[in-house]
């Protein structure tokens, strides 16, 4: 039952997932002056991000299987165990964590003024949750830590957010939460039906479930049950609705950690759960997704055309980039995989970046409407630079981590459908499109007003806090086989778990009616 | 005759201690008073140390009528602490309401006893002392405070409808005796198992037992008394009232619904369903409309019986044992986090000018920090996210209701808890993200050790079963073992 596997010499997953939980505490008890507990904040943050590192250091990242196994028993009479462990999608996405949130400590040093020790608390908090989700081998575990992140940033967005962020924080919360309960009530469904016998204590094993099968039924409504409350995460057209108000409302830290991290979650429980355990379920339902997905990319492009509202913008953008996400895990070929997940990735890099100069900007002029803006290129300079450095990499410029992840997916969704692909292909160059006029519009035609010429451009604190975020996304633009290295066996491991059942094919409506002739 | 009395020593411990409370009372001035409070507590501690002390042993005394076993010592333990914890929210209460009487603690005590007898009892005559011993003292503690108009209306509505739900009951268990010519839970269950029993009676007994039980936990369309006396009792009473009870009561419907009628599930399981369904819209919309805190957790619990109802139609099939160990954890799981809600309100009523609403607890993360930080938590807990008590027991729940293949059931039970999220994020929402309309008058007279311990036993129950909850399982799943041999 105990299971430890000797490969640092400490769990690390266990520090690296609690330690920021034990740093909010000492944040909740801690007296004294602020920068007390944001300097506790900051060290907590930096040794975790550094803790990330070393866990990449000591990844082998040559095998699919799990790595760093941590496994006690839990709740033993209902099959509960403690069991943690990575492969290379996990140790990517964790990193990811790690930085923005190591990230958003100094961007947010000043911007919060109220109650900022909560503020900091929660955010500590949070990062336990999501990491949580990245380790979780145990689908009870995974639940805990996936609800468990919930509750932070619900405060984050209803306390400290915008005019309306009662309203953002509770729709955020209830659509998560209504995706959530579906998933419970399935994987308490399948934990019981994979036991052996109806003596035996159910199982909640990951590793142990991924050998059972299921009956297509019970896969059809499991992988739904799961697939929901994951689009919602995502979030995927037409359950995206919460997202934009959250993000407008939330304080920019929160729109970070939101954009950054929690969207990924979603696209992680797809590849971690969905794919591997309902393979059936998978290569019958693909098909519609992909529709969904690119329903979301060229929908979420078309709005962001039309946003007036600079943050609101960047929100829409991220539909539309997450469906390049979905579109390439659901094609179900390896490059589509390995592309879902470099988009991720490189959409938790952009999109956090924008996030956080658009937080920037708003500390600057105070207003967030586009039409407000207009020649900051003048006063900023700076600014302009990185806004236009991070525009371009998130609508796709080559050399930059967006074209890379976003190819990945085109390709490997050419593979399973031209069209399609030709569609979702509108989605770049409406990027292109959203991203430029809005570029122009804030930054060049005519100064609005000079009074901006006395506002001071980033200091230093901000061009810290935004440069990792650049070099990592030329890095992975120039370079992405670091990268790619990493999500390459895991991601082979998920489509040999599907080759067997992909044995049909043909063009996108035959595969949709074969479905429907399976599910009758 | 000595094992008979060795079986029931925690009752006798009781009975003694509320006995010497009243006899001592009237002796000591109003602050000589303070020390009766602790006394019942010594006395509840103690009589759960004996109780423990019986769990290997199984009696079966006085005649057959009561059954000291794992089963009941489960649900005996946690009624002390039930009792304990109601005692600890008092005192200040009580004693700044100027009505710090011993009486009230004697009524906290016999009432605990009765809910013992209630669930030990294992013949119909006993079972039914023990409810309305209890029930007589719900009924006075609700009207305790007997110069308010609201506490007196709850009392005599309590007392009303009870009467009324007592009497279906004694109906409904009338109807069994003479169906099989015993008292005995089990001979009863033989008869009715064995024996030709006419099905025309046996349905009657069976919809007036399940319409006295739905009374007494507060199902719908049963339930309407539950708001009003939650409302109008003292706070305290209250947390006791919805808790206390429905604790025993399902202790006696487990009981009932296994041993007697275990036969009879196609009779009884499509009534509980259409109950239960009820009972979670009931407790889901109206607390939704519901701007008096004490109403609005009169309906959560209400949501709740639902949720309970679920897993004990889960018994009624194949999922026995894990239907029924999973009331017991959740009645757990429910004691720790509704007390604690009630009891944040007490702390907040002896501290300010806080009158039970929501616009009066607006701010409160504010002026009350560290009461509205647990408060969160048992909010939290109600709502059933984790890594609360509250989850691991819906969790347990639904994994007993899947189980026994009425997964559709397990849906809609997580509909309404979707439902109730609203609710209870509500409460969250108005102490963190509203300002309040007008300030509190706070007062310092309120501190209280007593209370404080409670809130932190609650506080701390509602944690350790949420992460560390195997112990309880176990005992719970070893609780209703023997039940199940039958």
């Amino acid at each position: 039952m105990y299971e430890f596997q000797e490969q640092i010499g400490f769990p690390i997953l266990t520090v690296i997932t609690f330690l920021p939980a034990l740093g909010g505490l000492a944040v909740l008890f801690a007296r004294g002056k602020p920068n007390v507990y944001k300097g506790i904040t900051l060290a907590v943050t930096g040794v975790n991000f550094l803790l990330s590192l070393v866990l990449i250091q000591y990844f082998d990242r040559y095998t699919a299987t799990m790595q760093f196994v941590e496994k006690v028993p839990w709740i033993s009479s209902l099959g509960i165990s403690y069991h943690m462990a990575v492969d290379g999608i996990s140790v990517l996405l964790i990193m990811l964590t790690t930085l923005l949130s190591l990230i958003i400590v100094p961007a947010s040093w000043n911007y919060i003024k109220d109650r900022e020790l909560q503020f900091f608390a929660a955010f500590l908090f949070l990062e336990t949750g999501l990491i949580g989700v990245f380790c979780a081998r145990d689908l009870f575990m995974f639940y805990v830590f996936w609800e468990v992140m919930l509750i932070p940033m619900y405060f984050i967005i209803g306390v400290w957010g915008g005019p309306r962020r009662i309203y953002a924080a509770i729709k955020f919360f209830l659509f998560t939460f209504a995706g959530s309960l579906l998933m419970l009530i399935a994987i308490v469904a399948i934990a019981y039906l994979a036991r052996s016998n109806p003596f035996a204590t159910p199982v909640f094993d990951m590793d142990l479930l991924e050998n059972a099968t299921f009956s297509y039924q019970v896969q059809v409504l499991a992988f739904l049950a799961f697939f929901i409350a994951f689009a919602v995460k995502v979030p995927m057209w037409p359950l995206h609705t919460w997202l934009p108000d959250a993000h407008v409302e939330a304080p920019t830290a929160g729109s970070v950690i939101l954009a950054g991290v929690m969207l990924k979650v979603g696209g992680y429980g797809m590849l971690r759960l969905c794919i591997p355990l309902f393979p059936d379920a998978v290569v019958a339902i693909a098909p519609y997704i992909l529709v969904l997905s690119i329903i979301a990319i060229v929908y979420g492009a078309l709005v962001s055309l039309v946003q007036k509202d600079l943050k609101k913008l960047v929100a829409y953008s991220s539909v539309s980039h997450m469906g390049f996400v979905t579109a390439g895990i659901f094609a179900l070929n390896i490059v589509g995989i390995e592309g879902g997940i470099m988009v991720m990735f490189s959409h938790g890099l952009l999109t956090g970046a924008l996030f956080l100069m658009v937080g920037f900007l708003y500390e600057r002029l105070h207003t967030r409407e586009i039409s407000e803006m207009g020649g900051l290129a003048g006063p900023f300079p700076v600014m302009a630079a990185f806004f236009s450095f991070f525009a371009l990499a998130s609508l796709g410029l080559p050399g930059l981590s967006g074209f890379v992840g976003e190819f990945l997916s085109l390709v490997g969704l050419f593979t399973y459908s031209k069209p399609m692909a030709a569609v979702a292909s509108i989605g770049i160059i409406l990027a292109a499109a959203y991203l430029l006029w809005m570029y122009q519009r804030v930054m060049f035609t005519g100064l609005r007003d000079q009074k901006w010429y006395k506002v001071p451009d980033y200091s230093l604190r901000e061009i810290v806090s935004l440069a990792p975020l650049g070099i990592l996304a030329v890095w992975a633009g120039v370079y992405p086989n670091t990268f790619l290295q990493l999500i390459q066996p895991p991601a082979a491991r998920l489509t040999e778990k599907m080759a067997p059942y992909m044995a049909e094919s043909g063009s996108v409506v035959e595969r949709i009616f074969a479905s429907l002739g399976g599910l009758f | 005759m000595k094992q008979d009395l060795l079986a029931i020593m925690p009752e006798i411990m009781l009975i003694a201690t509320a006995v010497v409370i009243l006899l001592v009372d009237p002796l000591l001035p109003v602050d000589g008073r303070r020390g009766l409070s602790w006394l019942g507590i010594a006395a509840s501690v103690t009589a759960a140390i004996a109780t423990w002390q019986l769990r290997d042993e199984e009696y079966s005394v006085f005649s057959h009528s009561i059954a000291v076993d794992k089963y009941s010592i489960f649900f005996k333990i946690l009624l002390l602490v039930v009792a304990a914890l109601a005692m600890l929210l008092s005192e200040k209460y009580l004693f700044l309401k100027k009505r710090l009487l011993g009486d009230y603690y004697a009524l906290i005590l016999f009432a605990t006893i009765g809910m013992m007898v209630m669930a030990e009892a294992v013949d119909l005559i006993t079972f039914f002392v023990g409810l309305e011993l209890m029930a007589l003292c719900s009924y006075l503690l609700a009207g305790f405070f007997r110069y308010q108009e609201r506490s007196v209306e709850a009392g005599m509505k309590y007392f009303l409808t009870g009467a009324f739900a007592s009497n279906f009951l004694l109906f409904g268990m009338a109807i069994l005796y003479g169906l099989a010519g015993s008292t005995n839970y089990q001979e009863i269950g033989d008869a009715i198992r064995l024996g030709p029993v006419p099905s025309g009676p046996l349905v009657i007994a069976i919809v007036l037992v399940l319409a006295g039980f739905a009374f007494k936990v507060g199902a719908a369309p049963f339930h309407n008394w539950a708001p009003d006396v939650y409302q109008g009792a003292p706070t305290p009473a209250a947390a006791f009232l919805a808790v206390g009870p429905k604790i025993a009561a399902f202790a006696a419907i487990l009981k009932f619904f296994t041993i007697m009628l275990g036969s009879q599930e196609s009779t009884w399981v499509p009534l509980m369903i259409a109950v239960a369904i009820l009972t979670m819209i009931v407790g889901a919309t109206m607390a939704l409309l519901q701007k008096d805190l004490k109403r609005m957790l009169a309906f959560s619990s209400i949501g709740h019986v639902g949720y309970l109802l679920l897993a004990v139609i889960a018994t009624g099939s194949s999922g026995r044992s894990i239907g029924m160990s999973s009331v017991l954890f959740y009645l757990a799981a429910y004691t720790f986090m509704n007390m604690g809600a009630f009891g944040v309100l007490v702390h907040m009523t002896n501290h300010s000018s806080f009158g039970d609403t929501l616009d009066d607890i607006a701010g409160a993360g504010k002026s009350f920090p560290w009461a509205a930080g647990i408060m969160s938590l048992f909010m939290l807990s109600l709502t059933g996210v984790p890594p609360t008590a509250g989850f691991l027991a819906k969790f347990y729940l639904f994994s007993a209701v899947v189980d026994a293949g009425y997964a559709w059931l397990a849906v809609v039970g997580a509909l309404f808890s979707l439902v109730s999220a609203f609710f209870y994020l509500r409460v969250i929402v108005y102490m963190y993200m509203r300002s309040p309309e007008q300030e509190l008058e706070m007062s310092e007279d309120g501190k209280s050790w007593d209370l404080g311990l409670g809130l932190g036993i609650a506080a701390t129950g509602v944690i350790v079963l949420g992460i560390l909850p195997a112990p309880v399982v176990d005992a719970a799943q070893n609780a209703v073992v023997k039940l199940l041999g039958n």
